[in-house]
């Protein structure tokens, strides 16, 4: 009956006693990890998520056999299930490569933005899923498992190391303006781990950027100062009700929780208020071009006005704190489509998505250099599967979860270099028995956070569950 | 530590004892007058020096067993009238009240919903509406009110269709099996014979026996998925037994008639119709064998090139707009650019695996063509007439329609659509228009339409005369009309008339079958864990009869290797009844269930027992007696008073099995009705209060939360039962819905029920009631996490509802006390169940009297005294 320290922790996690308010309070030691199990490379994380799946062979991933074999019958070699009919002749890459950086790195002209960053970026070529249904295969790259019920990584990360800040959540997500991805909100869920830890939504681009950070067209008789007046009402009564109810934490960690938001009402409109930036930081994330609407048809401009937003609003919240970001691009299925999940056209849809997403992470990345920033974040680049080489008897691409493209930069990582490889046409891995896995990437994220990715565990469902199931290997090749 | 005889019998058969698993002796008698529950408390409370708190007063007691047991705040009137009450049995009469209120239904049954992982949608991608969920929640309500006993309240849930005498309740209580999140995609989608396919009916039947074992036996199966248990004796071939009982079942509507005599003559007409499918379906095997091989051969033909080739032009042909009913008008028109000689019309089906429709997709029912010469179709001429029959589904063979006419604009007019699912469309993939030397004068001619689903490059209007339509490839061999008319000529010259006459008796007989079919009333629908009926990719088991599929121990859980098949059973280390259930293979699928059922409400079933009242324990005390209540295993928490939690559970068994006599029990303790005190001494020594030394203050969970702010305001609608309200907006319905709670107005009355009615969307989860803290619908949420943030004191501040709420007391005070004096009063009694303090009513009133009485109501909502029920 007498607690250990682990019992004390899982009790925070319940609310009960003392802990809650520790936990509620900023401190570099979250509730997971007491102290980091080996000294940290970085200590953020920018999470960027193609949603619907994105093209690896169109993109990063240079296969001149494509090239060459366009358009005679695709083979595999092995018996593959396509999800729709994507088994159709092989179709080169859409765009033309180039060389970049120093490295030399074979870029799409699509994403050749990226060549001016290219010598952080470190590729990985032969990640592979399990499944090339968008729902599971979603879950797996944000949340380590297929099915729903498990917390996001940016929820582990603020379990594991807390918050570096006092006025705004440490994990923060910037949906797609035109709605959510596949799973929606799940995929940045705090499931079985503490409410505090899940996902904020924060949109950029409304006046209420965090929900009910403000009163809205209900509060009208909130004017004259009746709202500063209410709290001060407030922390006077429930302070009075606490001093009679000692023993009891959450009383007073509730009374702090009314402080905290006061903060973050003005720290959340901060964050988000460009107007300090300079013109050329505005140029530099194409937030320049003086335009108040743009076409109907899906176009870079816009894409990059969007991702532009965004990836200036990380940087702004990185330095202020904020632990992890996750930026999302693509919403779910629809018309016309507005998402990487380009069945029908890649160049009508990859096209402006990617050219729109290369410059506005190229410049996130030229950002977080110039501020130094980019030594201790991690920048991860990701989709939650690949397309086929074939086509699906037209100008699209089928879903590939064997193979496709994920890449990391910044804190910890070597940059300029490609492992992997994918075979000759991108279809999986070229050592077809050792793919990365998503396992990986995340426990190398991890480790350079100083978690040991077996060790930061929570019992749920009978088990001690953790980011990476029963698998992952740190990628030591990645490494700085 | 002693071994009992049950726990040498276990190490002796190989299983390490545990203390869950020890067979449930009888409850011991108690010396006369003692409280069970005290008697074990207060040992222990004394031989670890701790001094128990005091009871707390009667306004406080009362405001807490309200919220336990409606899930509603007091009224002022009834707290008071229970303060004042000083027979000795007022606590039992209030306990009871309570318990007799339908309200009472409502808290249990949202209870409940939290260990079923409830939703109104399936969750996964696309989350679609699950619009017929609801009917389970309602028999849920019933049940709790009824009180029924524990073994047959557990029974129904699993196999409730194999109680003859149940009613309704039997087959609305199967809603739990299928109350979790499903994956449509992997379903609908994804047949079968597919990887994908399989792996998503492995893990919804690992979600049905994890939600089994986890809610009824506290024992986590699903951790036996890959390799036996680690921690339990549960072994992979337990695990897959399971699954071999619900192997037959899906989640899908199921259809019944809350009329016993109607459902009777439903099964019999739908039995009837059965037959007469299965004579049919004989009469054409025998058919073919008479026919001889080539018959065989062009049947298959026919079925080949009703499919389109791998890899085949996407561009599939105009698709009208979506309509819920058959009856809409729509039109497609071809300009042929001016005034042509017509012969014929030729119209190409479409083909898409939407509901499994496959060949003839969207294909008009009722239509007609007509020519004219005007922009407006001013003055239309018929070329072809179909509007008098509903006119059969061609499959993907052209249909010709011959003509004699001149004129510049052709169009084909919808006057029925087709069925596609739940709603009805028309779609072609191509219509040709022939000149009298076969020259197709529509091709790549501009089209207009009433409607058109614009989906490039599947569907657009230009697709209609873009010369591509499904079956038109080239490379393949053979015109489904021809075949046809071969197969015909066939039948008519090898089929003895005899025979003949046979096939036309069985035709008549399964169309008879089908119009008594048609004529049965309107059934009622649940979501359900049933056998699934379906076509296309969701075929479920129902084409089969029901046969559960087969069952093999996989290695590492992994689909792709399946080693030896298992039928059902349960798990051999409980040993309280056989685990092999010995079921015919022939026996109907809810055989597996039933015999699941016994042997889980087992008289002698240890773990059944112990599991609910730990549940129970914790919904009044606010943790368990073990706080692990799903996982009662080596990985879960020992309870800190097995006595009490045997003497329970063993009480409850042999008490029939009743809740209300156990909410009683529990509630008439001292335990129960301790003051919420402080004892920094006993505080040091049992932080946690695991021994009950005083009362848990309890934090209001969000539906009781928000229930209370309805009550408190006046606006509460207690209308029981039904569909569930929405406090959102959908947009984009018919792919994937968005659910937009920003959109829904709070004001607006439809969404003033108790939160239990509430419709649950899994994927996106209402903001207010997630952030604080509402039980996951995609998770077995045996606790919810209990948090204080941020978030959550901006959502009580300023989420409109809240806004609206204290508006809404506002103006109810208002209302009620005609003088400004006592308003605040008045607004604080009825919010904390008691009148204000000094301090209270002081900075309150000061509040009203310079910001308005709606601002001193926001704040009263978010008080620490209004969060917690002390």
């Amino acid at each position: 009956m007498f607690p250990t320290r682990r019992r004390m922790l899982e009790q925070a996690g319940h609310g009960f006693g003392a802990m809650a308010l520790a936990a509620l309070m900023d401190s570099e030691c979250g509730a997971g990890v007491s102290a980091p199990h080996h000294a940290p490379r970085a200590k953020r994380v920018v999470h960027l998520f193609m949603a619907g799946g994105a093209s690896q062979v169109d993109l990063f991933d240079h296969k001149p056999e494509l090239i060459k074999r366009d358009g005679q019958p695709s083979d595999f070699g092995e018996k593959v299930e396509a999800f729709q009919n994507g088994l159709g002749p092989w179709l080169r890459p859409q765009w033309a490569f180039k060389a970049h950086g120093q490295c030399g790195k074979m870029l799409s002209e699509t994403v050749a933005p990226l060549g001016a960053v290219v010598d952080d970026i470190a590729f990985i070529h032969n990640m592979s899923g399990k499944t090339g249904i968008h729902s599971q295969a979603t879950y797996l790259q944000s949340t380590g498992f297929q099915n729903p019920g498990f917390p996001g990584m940016g929820a582990w990360v603020s379990y594991g190391l807390g918050s570096l800040n006092s006025n705004l959540p440490a994990f923060v997500v910037m949906p797609d303006h035109r709605g959510y991805a596949s799973n929606g909100p799940k995929n940045w869920d705090s499931a079985f781990l503490p409410a505090q830890h899940q996902g904020t939504i924060l949109k950029p681009e409304s006046k209420n950027p965090i929900t009910d950070l403000f009163p809205g067209k209900y509060g009208d008789f909130l004017g004259g100062g009746a709202d500063a007046a209410g709290l001060g009402t407030l922390s006077r009564l429930n302070m009075s009700h606490a001093a009679e109810r000692p023993g009891d934490g959450r009383l007073e960690a509730r009374i702090a929780s009314y402080e905290l938001a006061a903060r973050m009402q003005l720290a959340a409109p901060e964050a988000l208020d460009f107007s300090r930036e300079t013109p050329e930081v505005l140029r530099l994330y194409g937030l320049d071009h003086g335009r108040a609407s743009f076409d109907r048809e899906i176009n870079a401009l816009e894409e990059t006005d969007a991702m532009g937003r965004k990836c200036l609003a990380a940087r702004r919240l990185l330095e202020r704190g904020v632990r992890f970001v996750q930026i999302w691009s693509g919403n779910d299925n629809g018309f016309p489509r507005r998402n990487w999940d380009s069945h029908e056209d890649i160049r009508r849809d990859h096209g402006p998505l990617a050219l729109g997403m290369a410059n506005a992470v190229a410049a996130l990345l030229v950002d977080l250099k110039r501020t130094g920033l980019l030594d201790d974040t991690i920048v991860i680049w990701t989709t939650e599967f690949g397309r086929m080489p074939s086509s699906q008897g037209g100008k699209g691409r089928d879903h590939n979860p064997h193979g496709f493209t994920t890449w990391l930069a910044g804190g910890g990582i070597k940059g300029g270099i490609t492992l992997g490889p994918s075979d000759d046409f991108g279809f999986r891995s070229a050592d077809k028995g050792r793919p990365t896995l998503v396992y990986d990437v995340h426990a190398t994220v991890l480790h350079l956070l100083g978690i040991n990715h077996e060790r930061l565990t929570v019992r749920s469902g009978g088990a001690d569950r953790r980011l990476t199931d029963v698998h992952g290997h740190v990628i030591e090749e990645l490494l700085a | 530590m002693s071994l009992t005889l049950a726990a040498v019998l276990f190490l002796q058969a190989g299983v390490p004892p545990w203390w869950s698993r020890e067979p449930l002796a009888p409850a011991k008698p108690l010396p006369a007058g003692a409280h069970p529950v005290d008697s074990f408390l207060l040992q222990r409370l004394a031989r670890e020096g701790l001094k128990p708190a005091r009871e707390t007063d009667r306004l406080t007691l009362y405001r807490r067993l309200s919220f336990d047991l409606t899930g509603l705040p007091p009224a002022p009137e009834a707290a008071r009238a229970f303060a004042a009450d000083t027979r000795p049995d007022a606590l039992e009469r209030a306990i009871n009240r309570l318990l007799e209120s339908p309200s009472h239904g409502e808290r249990m049954a949202r209870l409940w919903l939290d260990v079923a992982h409830y939703g109104d949608t399936h969750g996964y991608d696309k989350d679609k509406l699950r619009p017929n969920a609801w009917p389970y929640r309602d028999w849920l309500i019933r049940a709790f009110n009824a009180d029924i006993p524990y073994p047959e309240f557990v029974m129904m849930q699993l196999a409730g269709d194999k109680f003859p005498g149940a009613g309704p309740g039997g087959i609305e209580a199967l809603g739990f099996l299928a109350a979790g999140p499903w994956d449509f995609i992997g379903h609908a989608e994804v047949p079968e014979s597919k990887i994908d396919g399989q792996i998503a009916r492995h893990l919804d039947r690992d979600d049905f026996i994890t939600t089994v074992c986890n809610t009824f036996l506290g024992i986590t199966v699903q951790c036996a998925q890959c390799h036996d248990h680690k921690f339990d004796p549960v072994t992979q071939r337990d695990y897959y037994r399971l699954q071999a009982v619900f192997a037959a079942i899906d989640r899908a509507d199921k259809r019944y008639y809350p009329d016993p005599k109607t459902e009777k003559a439903a099964a019999a007409a739908e039995k009837a119709l059965e037959s007469a499918r299965a004579k049919r379906e004989s009469l054409a095997g025998r058919e073919l064998a008479l026919l001889g091989p080539r018959a065989k051969e062009w049947t298959d033909a026919i079925a080949r090139l009703s499919k389109p080739a791998a890899g085949a032009d996407p561009r599939s042909g105009w698709h009208s707009g979506i309509h819920p009913g058959p009856k809409h008008a729509e039109w497609v028109e071809v300009d042929l650019g001016e005034a042509r000689d017509i012969a014929s019309v030729v119209l190409h089906p479409c083909h898409d695996d939407y509901n499994g429709i496959g060949a003839g997709f969207g294909f008009p029912v009722r239509y007609e063509l007509t020519v004219s010469d005007n922009p407006d179709h001013a003055a239309p001429r018929p070329l072809a007439v179909r509007t008098g029959a509903d006119v059969a589904n061609p499959g993907l063979a052209p249909v010709p329609h011959e003509a004699k006419a001149k004129g510049r604009f052709v169009r084909l007019t919808v006057s029925s659509l087709a069925h596609r699912s739940k709603d009805y469309i028309a779609a072609v993939a191509e219509m040709r228009v022939l000149d009298p030397a076969g020259a197709n004068l529509a091709k790549g001619r501009p089209v207009r339409a009433s409607s058109s689903i614009e989906a490039k490059p599947r569907w657009a209007r230009e697709n209609l005369t873009d010369g591509v339509w499904a079956g038109n490839d080239s490379n393949r061999k053979g015109d489904i009309t021809e075949l046809a008319a071969k197969l015909a000529k066939l039948r008519e010259t090898r089929l003895p008339k005899e025979f003949q006459n046979e096939v036309a008796e069985a035709d008549s007989a399964l169309s008879r079958a089908r119009a008594a079919v048609d004529a049965l009333p309107k059934p009622s629908v649940v979501y359900a864990g049933t056998v699934h009926n379906g076509t296309g990719a969701f075929k479920g088991t129902g084409p089969d009869g029901g046969k559960p599929r087969t069952i093999h121990i996989l290695k590492r859980g992994n689909i792709k290797q399946p080693g030896e098949e298992v039928g059902p059973g349960g798990i051999a280390s409980l040993a309280h009844a056989p685990a092999e259930f010995n079921i015919p293979a022939q026996a109907d699928e809810g055989e597996r269930r039933l015999a699941l059922a016994r042997w889980i409400a087992h008289k002698d079933n240890p773990l059944f027992w112990r599991v609910i009242v730990n549940r129970v324990w914790r919904w009044h005390f606010g943790r368990g007696l073990a706080d692990t209540p799903n996982d009662l295993g080596r990985m879960g928490e020992v309870p800190e008073h097995r006595e009490l939690l045997d003497h329970l559970a063993a009480w409850f068994r042999d008490n029939g099995g009743s809740f209300r006599k156990l909410h009683m029990l529990l509630l008439t303790s001292a335990a129960y009705r301790r003051a919420a005190t402080d004892d920094p001494a006993a505080r040091a020594k049992d932080p946690d209060n695991r021994l009950l030394w005083r009362g848990n203050r309890r934090k209001l969970d969000a539906e009781s939360l928000r229930d209370a702010m309805l009550a408190v305001s006046g606006t509460l609608d207690s209308t029981m039962f039904g569909p569930p309200f929405m406090d959102f907006v959908i947009t984009h319905p018919a792919h994937s819905p968005h659910y937009e709670y920003d959109l829904f107005d709070q004001a607006d009355k439809k969404a003033r029920r108790r939160s239990v009615y509430r419709f649950i969307v899994r994927s996106q989860q209402q903001p207010f009631m997630t952030v604080l803290d509402c039980a996951d619908p995609s998770q077995l949420v045996d606790r919810r996490n209990e948090t204080i943030s941020p978030l959550q004191a901006l959502a009580l501040l300023n989420n409109d509802f809240v806004l609206v709420m204290s508006r809404e007391l506002a103006a109810r005070v208002e209302r009620e006390s005609p003088g400004a004096a006592g308003r605040v009063a008045r607004a604080v009694e009825l919010a904390l169940g008691r009148p204000a303090t000094a301090t209270e009513s002081a900075a309150l009133e000061e509040h009203a009297g310079r910001h308005g009485l709606a601002s001193a109501c926001r704040v009263i909502f978010n008080l620490n005294a209004f969060a917690f029920a002390d």
